[in-house]
């Protein structure tokens, strides 16, 4: 009897160790596999074919081609583009399939992890730090052919070529977004009951922050939990004094302590102490944050143009934008705004088993995209060029129209938190710019640390 | 059962497969970190090699500092709080005068058995500056005490340790708990026939015999503590700024965000060795000799 236990508790920790060995296995029918090179089940597209019908070296021409897509997809600005996009695609490309992989709000470090396991999906949404990371590390498609076969780069507006590509004059991603900006949006009905001035320039924020506070209303809603807002704010700042704001930095061609960064930092500080943001601001998320003003809590938010739908949907006549608020000595910087386009949209991976169609699709995804954008959202700022056929589902909105109108008076851009081509500068920027935003964090010390890991960088 | 255990070669089949699958997914991925940790990358693949610039830059650069610093904080939160909380109620609901003691048992464990994520989102919630429940507490009871919890860099590690400390406090009240049902009741009889009350039986009887779940816990809630990351991650995105950043943190800002993959591996690294030491000093001051009685 003890025998036979003893053979029974062998067998079971044998069995127990060779479980896990099994579970590590990979699946050999697996069609999941990026790397796989068997050029024998490479699948392409025929170009020359008017249905867009995809035929795999194998000649099934009814084969349905399942192409992973990592993309934004989390609010109706991204959701109405992306499934009209799907719609569209559905009717051009019958046997292509997309299958959705929501994008994170991470700073890219999904798509990260996805490209360090060799687990890229087909298509991904990518900004341009990451794209140079990606090109270094060969995770990136090349897609300067592909802009000229799918007639991608003739749809696109001359002035936003610069979406397109990226220093080192090559494409990598399809790009559907036009230049956009950070617009400073306001509450025209508490601005009127509280009897505030909508501030023209910072001594006039200041006196509106007091008066706002007095009344238990937050001034300035920001969801400051997300960095890159914390850089658009500094970056507004920053572009009072130097139009290129924080671009500068991202190339190096100035230092943090510039009197146009130093003092971006020492106002924000002092905006901030006299009660600018909402408590808690730093760890406020964008519902939260957009509650607050959406719920006449908030006086003003800071949000990108994007923003200019849900905020009429929201509040109505109530809501308006404003430039933002200028220093005394220098005025004429009203029309100098942060943000603009930089490379980005829609990449490809090279490993992908289906490049080639996987390329077609982004192309016509990011136009599709764009499309929707100006017919379900009233949103003109586009990357490619807008078809006369295109006739939007309703009016544009006061706001849009204002911006529409006020376009050629803008005199320059900076640039977006995604659109800074250094990661280190990014990074150190956008710690620094959220700690600014802290009660208690001086402008020195601001100064101090994103000067000495500048100097770190471009040593 | 000498048999059992004179074959060298069973012994060695019986052991193999659990030494291949550990030095498969443990020792050789963290040879390979030592190995890039002195590498610049280029893209994902190691291009120059850089003797010990990364360490060199690791030792000077402030945010290790603040990443090593709230590492220890959070290590001391969590171990005061789970060990000391875990042992006072380990001891009550052992006492068979107090009553629903089934039902404390559960109910103590039920936070470990909750996603970390619900756990994070709940506190969040308690800890928010505007609407939340120990902000508007204070309001209520007229204490001027309002804080911004996550928001201030200087306390916000304080908070994000406490939510840890109180999710895990169950799993050491388990252990703890298992502890004193293994220790035979006739020491506990004769201790009271000597005149101990119940806390000094429990000092002199259950403390020392429970000596090496005592390291184990310690163990657990000093490394858990160094390589905290996924409560800032979820509650704070290590912010603000990077002053709630731990060396877990640090490490997956430089693989995923300024893509320096040989700085972040010296990270990694010297959390290893960290966790090492830490171990060994427990191993060294708690349970050297077994307590027997």
């Amino acid at each position: 009897m003890k025998k036979m236990m003893k053979q029974i508790l062998a067998v079971l920790l044998v069995t127990v160790m060779i479980v896990p060995l099994a579970g590590c296995g990979s699946n050999g029918n697996s069609t999941d596999d990026n790397s796989s090179s068997n050029s024998d089940n490479q699948v392409t597209d025929t170009n020359d074919n008017d249905n867009n019908v995809v035929e795999d070296n194998n000649g099934s021409e009814d084969e349905v081609i399942t192409l992973k897509i990592y993309a934004q997809y989390s609010d109706d600005d991204t959701k109405i583009p992306y499934d009209y996009a799907v719609q569209e695609l559905a009717k051009e490309y019958p046997n292509v399939k997309l299958e959705l992989d929501v994008q994170a709000q991470d700073d890219g470090q999904k798509l990260q992890t996805y490209a360090a396991t060799g687990k890229l999906p087909d298509i991904f949404q990518i900004g341009l730090s990451q794209i140079n990371a990606f090109k270094e590390s060969g995770n990136i498609l090349v897609l300067d052919d592909y802009v000229k076969s799918t007639g991608f780069e003739d749809k696109l507006n001359e002035a936003n070529k610069n979406l397109l590509y990226v220093d080192d004059g090559h494409a990598y991603a399809f790009p559907y977004a036009g230049n956009e900006m950070v617009l400073w949006y306001y509450n025209k009905a508490l601005f009127e009951q509280h009897n505030v001035k909508v501030p023209e320039t910072y001594d006039e924020l200041l006196e509106a922050v007091e008066k706002f506070n007095e009344v238990d209303i937050v001034p300035l809603s920001v969801f400051a939990k997300e960095k890159w807002i914390c850089v658009a704010l500094y970056d507004a700042f920053a572009t009072r004094l130097e139009p290129k704001g924080v671009l500068k930095l991202d190339k190096g061609e100035a230092s943090a302590e510039e009197p146009a960064y130093v003092e971006a930092a020492t106002k924000l500080q002092a905006l901030v102490e006299a009660g600018l943001l909402a408590k808690g601001a730093t760890n406020m998320n964008y519902d939260q944050s957009r509650a607050l003003f959406y719920e006449g809590k908030a006086a003003m938010f800071l949000n990108g143009q994007w923003e200019i739908e849900d905020s009429t949907n929201a509040l109505g006549e109530n809501a308006d934008w404003m430039w933002y608020p200028t220093y005394a000595e220098n005025p004429d910087a009203k029309y100098a705004v942060s943000g603009s386009g930089a490379p980005g949209g829609y990449a490809v991976s090279p490993y992908s088993e289906h490049k080639d169609l996987a390329a077609e699709v982004a192309a016509f995804i990011a136009l599709k995209y764009a499309e929707a954008k100006y017919i379900y959202r009233s949103n003109p700022i586009l990357a490619a060029k807008i078809d006369p056929s295109w006739e939007p589902e309703k009016e544009m909105s006061p706001m849009m129209q204002k911006l529409v109108d006020e376009l050629d008076n803008i005199t320059s851009y900076s640039v977006f938190d995604w659109g800074l081509s250094n990661p280190k500068v990014k990074v150190a920027l956008e710690d620094q710019a959220q700690f600014i935003l802290t009660p208690g964090y001086t402008a020195e010390e601001f100064t101090e640390a994103l000067d000495s890991e500048m100097k770190r960088i471009f040593e | 059962m000498d048999r059992f255990f004179s074959n060298k070669k069973a012994i060695f089949l019986f052991a193999a497969p659990a030494l291949v699958l550990f030095t498969l997914m443990i020792f050789y991925p963290l040879l390979q970190v030592i190995y890039g940790s002195f590498f610049e990358y280029k893209g994902l693949n190691p291009d120059i090699f850089a003797w010990f610039d990364n360490y060199k830059r690791l030792f000077q650069d402030k945010l290790f500092y603040t990443s090593v610093k709230n590492g220890l904080i959070f290590a001391a939160v969590i171990t005061v709080y789970q060990i000391l909380l875990a042992t006072i109620l380990a001891f009550a609901v052992s006492n068979a005068k107090v009553r629903g003691r089934s039902f404390f048992r559960v109910v103590y464990f039920i936070p470990v058995v909750l996603s970390v994520t619900v756990v994070c989102q709940l506190w969040l919630s308690v800890f928010n500056e505007q609407n939340g429940l120990l902000n508007r507490f204070f309001e209520m009871i007229g204490m001027e005490y309002s804080q911004g919890w996550l928001s201030d860099r200087h306390q916000a590690i304080y908070p994000i340790s406490f939510t840890n400390a109180w999710q895990y406090m169950g799993y050491h009240f388990a252990l703890l708990l298992a502890g004193i049902k293994s220790i035979p009741k006739s020491y506990y009889e004769a201790a009271k026939i000597d005149g101990a009350s119940n806390f000094k039986a429990h000092m002199r009887i259950t403390v020392p015999l429970l000596q090496e779940t005592y390291k184990f816990s310690l163990i657990m809630a000093v490394t858990g503590g160094l390589n905290a990351f996924t409560q800032m991650m979820i509650m704070n995105s290590g912010g603000p700024g990077t002053a709630t950043y731990t060396l877990t943190y640090m490490m997956l800002r430089a693989i995923n965000k300024t893509y320096e993959f040989g700085y972040g591996m010296s990270a990694a690294v010297f959390l290893v060795i960290e966790c090492l030491i830490a171990t060994i000093f427990i191993n060294k001051i708690i349970a050297k000799e077994r307590i027997v009685y």
